[in-house]
């Protein structure tokens, strides 16, 4: 007997450093109710902290948070009239990123501007736009509106908040990972297409219930049909439809983030419903939550992953897995010049995925866990 | 930036498939009957025409086109004549290390 031969190499992880550099594209910050408060809110993103403010005008605006006379923090100030005041010298700055007064100044020095954002008021939501380049967003690449946003016959946002310590790459990886649904999400994909092109890439996933998991959401409905589409790097929006037996509730789920550094983000999630003949006002509310309570356990189990997994640029797949090369590959337009970004970055890619072998395996475990809870006596 | 390559493409790579409507050219790979992925090119998401009606109603899907029948067709065409070969049908028999 010899030993192992040697002649099979073994495979190396390869990660290079997260990009230092922040995605082009919209950004979802949060609720607007959150911000327009005519108050400065501070927010770190994009490596650095920016000011948020309603100025007496209506407009919500976001400068860099760091006055540029003496470094006095925006964000400690106060939104007098249309500009916010420093808290240090009580310099002012226009939402267009100028000094408009320096109020014990006989002038201000006009030409100089601070680093200022575009924001978007939409849906309830506000946005901004990031681009290294400092381009403003062109038309094509906005974010659609939500049909049942703002509409009495659905429930008001159910939002929730939370920052995650890793590149945000980890969560947009999740499109294409079917598998990760059962193993860490306790669903049971049933179907499962990708389709990436332009700036918009799309999962389309039906589920079944999960009976074996007592308890869960996954255990009391039959089913789910999933429509998740990316519109930029960071903002999805997730038509999904619970099937229960007696009815089915149809709802909207935002999947957003914004990056605060290279190795953390801050991961945002909302939820409505649209109101029907089983679902009436309360029952409609409290259905948001519990769905909004769900997703908010998935993403504790991403986050639970992600926090020890490593960064991995080379991932070994097999043929049940989903298309993450080519998703990357899209990916990778928001984080170069826009004259950089090439014609397969952007070019249709379709991806539907066999769900038969990786379902005979998952009713296996399905049907084990049942048959030991019946011999429990828990059924 | 090193580009990292799909190691299941080393094992079977994409073939080209030709819309017998458009006449545009695509990249399909099959892995079984049931999964496929197709890389479309600028010039066939021109040429489409079912991409094409499907963008002026385009609206209620928010602007994704699902898939368009005439090139599903071509593909399965492909396949029959053995242009594209499916990675179940080709992969040595033993998928699975036995534990």
């Amino acid at each position: 007997m010899t030993l192992q031969s040697n002649t099979e190499e073994i495979r190396q992880i390869e990660a290079a450093t997260a990009p230092s550099r922040f995605a082009r594209g919209w950004h979802c910050l949060g609720m607007t109710r959150d911000f327009g408060d005519g108050k400065p809110h501070g927010i770190n993103a994009f490596g650095r902290k920016l000011v948020v403010f309603r100025s007496g005008d209506g407009a919500i605006n976001i400068l860099d948070g760091y006055c540029r006379h003496m470094g006095g923090d925006l964000t400690q100030g106060e939104v007098k009239g249309n500009e916010i005041a420093c808290p240090f010298h009580d310099w002012r700055w226009g939402g267009d990123g100028r000094c408009k007064r320096v109020p014990y100044s006989k002038r201000a020095p006009r030409l100089a501007r601070t680093a200022k954002w575009t924001t978007l008021e939409q849906d309830r939501m506000l946005f901004v736009w990031n681009d290294p380049e400092g381009n403003p967003p062109p038309p094509g690449v906005s974010i659609p509106l939500i049909e049942g946003a703002g509409s009495d016959e659905w429930t008001d946002w159910h939002w929730y908040t939370t920052t995650v310590n890793t590149n945000c790459r980890e969560v947009v990886d999740n499109v294409v990972d079917m598998a990760h649904f059962f193993y860490i999400h306790g669903s049971l994909p049933t179907h499962f297409k990708n389709i990436f092109e332009g700036h918009v890439a799309t999962q389309y996933m039906n589920s079944e219930g999960r009976p074996d998991l007592g308890g869960t959401e996954g255990a009391r409905m039959l089913g789910t049909t999933s429509v998740a589409s990316y519109y930029g790097p960071s903002f999805m929006i997730d038509d999904l439809t619970y099937h229960y037996e007696d009815a089915d509730h149809q709802t909207v789920l935002i999947n957003c983030h914004y990056p605060i550094d290279a190795n953390s983000f801050v991961l945002q999630y909302g939820i409505i419903v649209k109101k029907s003949e089983a679902l009436p006002d309360d029952l409609a509310v409290q259905t948001a939550i519990a769905i909004g309570d769900f997703v908010k356990m998935g993403f504790e189990q991403d986050v639970a992953i992600w926090k020890n997994k490593t960064r991995i640029d080379n991932p070994l797949l097999c043929e049940e897995d989903g298309p993450v090369y080519q998703l990357r590959r899209w990916y990778g337009q928001f984080y170069v010049d826009v004259s950089d970004v090439t014609a397969d970055m952007v070019d249709r890619f379709e991806h539907e995925l066999d769900t038969t072998c990786p379902r005979a395996e998952w009713m296996k475990v399905v049907e084990a866990n049942m048959a030991g809870r019946s011999m429990a006596g828990t059924v | 930036m090193t580009v990292w390559a799909d190691n299941r493409l080393s094992d079977c790579p994409m073939a080209t498939v030709t819309c017998h409507c458009c006449g545009g050219d695509v990249m399909v790979r099959k892995s079984s009957w049931n999964q496929t992925s197709v890389q479309w090119n600028t010039e066939t998401s021109v040429r489409c025409l079912e991409r094409r009606a499907d963008n002026a109603i385009a609206c209620s899907t928010r602007g994704v086109f699902l898939a368009c029948a005439a090139l599903s067709e071509s593909i399965v065409d492909g396949v029959r004549r053995g242009d594209v070969p499916i990675v179940d049908e080709i992969a040595e028999p033993v998928k699975n290390v036995a534990t």
